[in-house]
Order: C-alpha cells, then structure tokens, then sequence
C-alpha cells in the first residue's frame, strides 16, 4: 500500500471520517472532526501507523493531508 | 462605565489591521436596530469584538453565542429572548449552521450579515445588564446568566490589577470569547489598556503561533484541556521569547503540570471562576504558586470567599444579577444581592487562600448506573409532586417526597424506573410529612442520608 493509501486509512479511522470526505484536499478546522481533540487523536495515530515521532513544530505544522504526506516522506517513512 | 481604556489596541491576525477607539467600539453600531438585547454569535473574529464593544458601549445587552450552536438551540433563545438582533450569522467554522431566518426578522447587516427583528420586543432589558453568557457552553440549555455592566467592568478591572497587566502586554484570543474565561481576557486587557491579537484556531494551530510571534504577544491562556494537549506535543514557552505569563482556569489542572509549566516561564498563574461570577473570583499569586501548589489563590480584590456548610460562597460586585429562562428575565434587576453559592466544596487555609475539594452536585448509583440525583427531584416535581428529596442508598436511591400515599409513591417509582431505564427496585420512594432544612431554608440532605 503506498504512503497516500496508508496515511489515507489512517485520517479515516482516527477522524471517523465518512465515505463522502475528500480526504488527500482535507485541511486542518475544515471539518467538525478535524478540531483539536481531533488533531491529538490523528497525529497519535499516524506516530503509531508509521512508527515516528513528531517535534511540536510538526504537530502545529500539520495543518492539512498534503503538508502530512510531505512530512513523513521527509522523515523517511516507509510505505 | 467604561470598558475599554483609550490606549487599548485590538489587533486582527489575519490582516494586520488595528483598532482603537471608536473604531473598536462603534456605539452607533446598532442605530437602525430596534430596542433590546443584542444576540452575537461570537467567533474569533474582530467583527464579532467590534459587535460586542458596540453594543457595550451602546448599552446594549449582548449575548455572546457559541457560533456552533444547533440550529434548533439557535431559534429556540430567539423565540425565548425575542432579542431585538442576532448577529455574526457568517460567524463560525466548520459545521456552524445558524439556520432559518426566524418569524418576526428581517435581513440586514451589522459588520456582516443580522437578523433584525421588526418591532421593538414587548420586555426590555434592565438598564443594568450588560453580558448575557449560556451556563453550559454549546449543551443547548437556554438557560443564560445575567451580568451586569457593573460586573463585567469592575471583574476586568480587578484581574487586570492582580495578573498585573499592564498597557504594553499583548494576549492572544486563544479561548473562544463566548466563553467566560475567553470573554476577561478579551475585557482585562482592554480595561488596562493593552492589545488583544485576535487569531482564529487555537494553539495547535500553526497560523496561531505565527501570529504570536509576529506580534510579540506576551500572555497565553489555557484551561486545563490547554495544558494536557501543550504537554503533549512537548510544547515550551522557549520557543517564543515574548511569551512571560501563563494562565490556568477553567477546572483542575494536575499539580504535575502546573509544576511543569511554571517551571519553564516567567509567570504561571492559576485561577478559579464561574460564568455566574462574571467570571474571575480567586487567583494565586504566581510567587505563591509553589507554597500553595493545589490551592486556586486568593479572592479578587473587592471580593469575599466564605464556606458555609462545607460549600464555597464568593460575595461580590462581579456576581451575577441572576439567571433568564425568558424575555421576561431580561428585564428583572438584580435577584441574588451578590451572593453566589458556588456548589464547589471547599475550605479557606489560615493565610486566606482557597482550597477545592470537588463538587456538591450529587449523585447516586443504582446497579452501578451514576445517576445524577437533581434529575431525579426534577423527574418528580415533573410528576406533579413535591417537595422532593433524593439521597443515595445502598445500590438504590431513597426518594422522599412530601405529600404522597403508599400508592402514588409506588406510580412515582415505575415512572422513575421508566424514564431512567433502570429497574425499579432500584428506586425507593418514601413518603414523608416533612423534609428537615437547613437555616437558610435548603433541604438538609445530611439528615436524611
């Protein structure tokens, strides 16, 4: 499964999202679930999904699925 | 009475823009409105500041809303307050709808789209009251607490004077301003003075902390929820060198992380309020914090802090004029003489300060179910019968009610039993000619349990 599949997986389950959500144009306060509770839940989740451990500055950076995507290829994650 | 200081700046994040004065506070705000209370849906936005300084400085009544309140809740105070507008219907993020344009308003604006009602409201509001805040956030409870103008100022007043605040310091909206704990921050720098960055988001956001930065804001708020989620993303105040004072209200954070926080800045207070107390009533002084760590401070200057049958009582000028279920409660003058029994239990040590020990509010179990026992007085006096007394038994709650035979109690119990979805020996319904009170002519619960 590549990285966009996984990562993908990973907002639907940790959001609750439904089938309708455009998950990969998805930002950050765009949807209810998305807030901050939702935000802790997500980023715990892909940290344990892809086995990596974010700095503050990438947990307030991670403000939509693209900047996430970008932020575990930097960080090598593995697909 | 004046709210806002002359030097005060509210500055707006997203463009840059800053206000002062009239701009901030633009009394003529509501002229083609008719008379009565303003209803604001409140996001963080300065539109939604420059609506509610507006209608302060009109003498106005402002409601400040959750902008994600339902639709229904929305239309259901229109209908019950008959606010003369309701303002900010663009206001809110994701998910906030405010509905259907109710019966009886039209269409206009007021720094965005209103709803305007067509004739002046039948009750007017006491000239006294200024802020109007919901008792529980956006649950849908139209029950709304009255504050008077004399409240709001002299509470932003007196938190200015203790945190300190001076006109050089620069708070950033990191709380929702419908909020009361949002709202004294917004109020206490702008009656000392100083500049409020209003930014959309909230501290996990990155827009957020750029903004901080570019402004050098040099306070953060926080509840408790605040705290845990700064901790952790292993955030520090270190990172972002104008920040020197953190503040904590809004419940108990662990002593743990208080510890922590103020460990890594300059100043860490902890306080403790209630929306019926406008909302500030004790700090502890950020040099006392570890002497008292656990204790929630000091009253506000101008109040009192007593225990009174174990519950905590503030008086002061900032308690609420009471609560409104109604148009007609809007008008109604102050009902409670500035008292104000919190329902937090509590004792005072030795050098004044104020320790918590939980909740009044009481609960029962029944099969291991945590009932709430009000609900369950509630539920008969719904019934028709009363006055009612619910304690805790052993796996069962012992209902007393005054007034009843053998055969009503036992239709009270089913009723019960039905409406909790709970079996019904798990209800003991008792008659009883008399419930004992208390002096102050509340129900002595101790004597019955």
């Amino acid at each position: 499964m590549s990285l966009n599949d996984r990562l993908k997986n990973v907002f639907v389950e940790a959001l609750e999202l439904g089938e309708d959500v455009d998950v990969e144009n998805l930002k950050y306060r765009d949807i209810e679930a998305w807030d901050s509770l939702g935000h802790m839940t997500l980023v715990a989740a892909i940290e344990d999904e892809f086995d990596v451990q974010f700095e503050t500055e990438q947990v307030i950076d991670m403000s939509s699925f693209k900047v996430a995507v970008d932020m575990l290829e930097k960080l090598g994650a593995n697909a | 009475m004046r709210l806002v200081a002359d030097s005060a700046r509210v500055i707006d994040a997203a463009t840059g823009a800053v206000l002062t004065g009239a701009d901030l506070s633009p009394a003529d705000l509501y002229d083609a409105v008719p008379p009565g209370a303003v209803f604001a849906r409140t996001g963080q936005t300065v539109a939604a500041v420059r609506r509610y300084l507006g209608a302060f400085a009109a003498g106005r009544p402002v409601a400040l809303l959750d902008p994600a309140l339902a639709p229904e809740t929305l239309a259901e105070l229109v209908r019950r307050f008959e606010p003369a507008v309701v303002t900010g219907i663009g206001e809110g993020g994701a998910g906030a709808d405010p509905g259907e344009l109710p019966k009886g308003y039209v269409t206009g604006d007021v720094l965005g789209e209103a709803w305007i009602r067509e004739n002046a409201p039948e009750h007017q509001p006491h000239p006294d009251l200024g802020v109007l805040l919901a008792t529980s956030g956006s649950t849908g409870d139209p029950k709304l607490v009255r504050l008077s103008r004399q409240a709001i100022v002299h509470n932003a007043g007196a938190i200015a004077e203790v945190l300190g605040i001076t006109d050089g310091e620069v708070a950033p909206t990191s709380l929702p301003l419908f909020y009361s704990f949002g709202m004294s921050v917004l109020n206490s720098h702008l009656a000392a003075g100083a500049t409020v960055l209003v930014i959309e988001g909230g501290v996990l956001a990155r827009e957020f902390w750029a903004a901080f930065d570019q402004y050098e804001a040099t306070s953060l708020a926080g509840v408790p929820y605040s705290y845990e989620m700064l901790s952790k993303i292993r955030w520090t105040p270190a990172k972002h060198p104008s920040l020197r004072t953190l503040t904590q209200a809004g419940g108990k954070l662990r002593d743990e992380l208080i510890e922590k926080f103020s460990g890594l800045s300059e100043r860490f207070y902890v306080m403790w309020g209630q929306t019926e107390a406008g909302p500030r009533m004790t700090t502890l002084p950020a040099d006392k914090l570890a002497a008292k760590l656990g204790s929630v401070g000091l009253p506000l200057p101008g109040g009192a802090v007593s225990i009174e049958d174990g519950e905590v009582v503030y008086r002061g000028p900032n308690v609420m004029m009471g609560y409104a279920e109604t148009a007609a409660d809007l008008a109604r003058g102050d009902d409670e003489g500035g008292v104000l029994r919190t329902g937090d239990i509590g004792h005072v040590d030795e050098d004044g300060f104020l320790w918590l020990k939980g909740r009044t509010k009481r609960f029962g179990k029944i099969f291991g179910v945590r009932v709430n026992l009000a609900d369950i007085e509630a539920l008969v006096t719904g019934a028709g019968e009363g006055p009612v007394a619910a304690v805790s038994g052993s796996e069962c709650v012992v209902v007393h009610i005054e007034g009843v035979d053998a055969g009503r109690a036992k239709e009270i119990q089913s009723l019960l039993a039905e409406r909790l979805k709970l079996h019904r020996t798990g209800f003991d319904v008792r008659p009883i000619d008399r419930l004992p009170l208390l002096s102050n002519g509340k129900i002595n619960y101790r004597e019955l349990s």
